[in-house]
């Protein structure tokens, strides 16, 4: 049993942090921000509706608003920075700002830690299913089209994609 | 700042069913408000909101033998850990891969359970529309031993407070079965109205459950009794005029439960009885063919 006061250890991005003097109805999102200054999770609608607080949580997209602090002791949880230097994260982040897909910025993290995560267990995701895997993070500038080109772009350049055959070419004109 | 969330004072973290009914008891034994976290997205944002307090938190996180779903000759039983996400791409179940399909957001998919949308029990949840239409069974565990019953008789009588949910228990699938819901977005928002049809070619039954228009999900009981005369069983199709008539005598039986749910903008009674028939219509006409005059003609 955890009582109120007692403090507690989480597993933020391969660091364990102590966790002191939060209330043990406090939200993981809370508890980041607001505890441990982790500001890249950010704090919108706090009904898990938004994303803006997306982490992974033991490796499955979660909303950290709907998660309970002291129920994530013992749980791995990666922000957008512990999603690595190298490799796919670092590609989405520079193909979201190659790709123009940050306006304001405040869904980016939130979308980069959803975007990483479809594209490690879908790698070859369509068009419907990448609208489908985001649709829990909201874009308020409706930045989606950005967005959707800088996710395509990522795959092209990693060659996530199918190879396609190519059409077959018909002599032009006559 | 975010919001703090409630003065919770006590939490615990059984591993296991026996260790949990047991710590559920020592954190009511102080007269605490105890509240029971599995997935945690609707109690986190509650506790944060105040629209439910708790002293004690009881977290079934760490509870592994909730997290099973199995298959037996007739029945299927799903653990009350088991997320909506571990039920997608279920092939034996193909009604309640597509409702937890339809759920929340990917986030909300990972994180929310089965056994969070009974003890939640929100008016038009996906799942537990579902499950109305079902006939699921509710298994609990308390210090009184294991209980198991009827899914109306669970939410008829809330979860005794010394209990926890560790499984539902439905039929296997014996026809098609559907779910279709509209909500103020596709994702991520909760269903105004949902529909569940379950249709069981082997016993020719017809099975409907709306959301949304009552505090818990409600049976169409006139309409399926209506629809299982109708059905041609030899080739699982449906006249076109039976569909609209099935529609229609949804609306009659939605719009007689009361008491009447909150009217917020854009979702007046009016909005949701008729709702409710489109897409009774549309989920019967998805399980049954529907056919023509002309195709009957044979």
């Amino acid at each position: 049993m955890t009582a109120a006061g007692e403090s507690y250890q989480l597993n933020i991005d391969g660091f364990t942090r102590a966790v002191v003097g939060a209330g043990l109805g406090d939200s993981l999102l809370t508890v980041l921000r607001d505890t441990l200054g982790v500001t890249s999770v950010k704090d919108a609608c706090e009904q898990g509706r938004c994303g803006a607080c997306s982490v992974l949580l033991d490796g499955r997209l979660a909303a950290s608003c709907t998660v309970l602090a002291a129920d994530a002791d013992g749980a791995r949880v990666v922000t957008v920075a512990g999603l690595g230097a190298v490799g796919l994260a670092r590609a989405v982040r520079a193909m979201f700002l190659a790709e123009g897909a940050v306006q304001c910025g405040f869904c980016t993290p939130g979308f980069v830690v959803a975007v990483t995560d479809l594209l490690t267990r879908r790698p070859d995701a369509d068009d419907e299913e990448i609208r489908e895997a985001l649709a829990g993070n909201i874009c308020r500038c409706t930045g989606y089209g950005r967005i959707l080109a800088a996710i395509r772009a990522v795959q092209r350049e990693r060659g996530m994609l199918p190879a396609r055959r190519e059409p077959p070419t018909h002599p032009v004109g006559g | 700042m975010t919001v703090a969330g409630g003065a919770a004072s006590r939490m615990f973290r059984p591993r296991g069913v026996g260790e949990a009914v047991e710590m559920l008891a020592v954190a009511r034994e102080s007269g605490d408000v105890v509240a029971l976290l599995s997935g945690g997205t609707d109690l986190v944002p509650a506790l944060r909101s105040g629209e439910r307090v708790a002293d004690a938190v009881v977290a079934l996180r760490r509870v592994l033998e909730l997290r099973v779903r199995g298959a037996g000759a007739d029945s299927l039983t799903i653990g009350a850990g088991v997320t909506y996400t571990d039920l997608v791409g279920w092939s034996l179940a193909p009604g309640l891969a597509r409702a937890a399909r339809v759920v929340g957001s990917a986030q909300i998919r990972n994180t929310g359970t089965v056994g969070g949308a009974l003890g939640s029990a929100r008016p038009a949840g996906d799942l537990l529309t579902y499950l109305t239409a079902a006939d699921a069974e509710v298994l609990t565990a308390s210090p009184r031993g294991l209980r198991r019953r009827p899914l109306e008789r669970f939410l008829a009588d809330p979860l005794a407070a010394d209990s926890l949910i560790t499984a539902v228990r439905l039929a296997r699938p014996g026809g098609p079965q559907v779910y279709v819901k509209i909500g103020g977005r596709q994702a991520a928002y909760p269903a105004i109205v949902s529909c569940a049809l379950v249709v069981d070619r082997v016993r020719h039954r017809v099975a409907c459950a709306i959301g949304g228009v009552g505090h818990l999900p409600a049976r169409m009981g006139g309409a399926e009794s209506y629809a299982v005369g109708e059905v041609d069983w030899t080739t699982g199709t449906i006249p076109a005029p039976a569909v609209r008539r099935f529609g229609d005598l949804v609306v009659e039986a939605v719009a007689g439960i009361g008491p009447a749910l909150p009217v917020r903008p854009g979702e007046s009674a009016d909005y949701r009885w008729h709702a409710a028939g489109v897409l009774a219509g549309r989920a019967l006409a998805r399980c049954l063919h529907p056919r023509t005059d002309r195709d009957g003609a044979s």
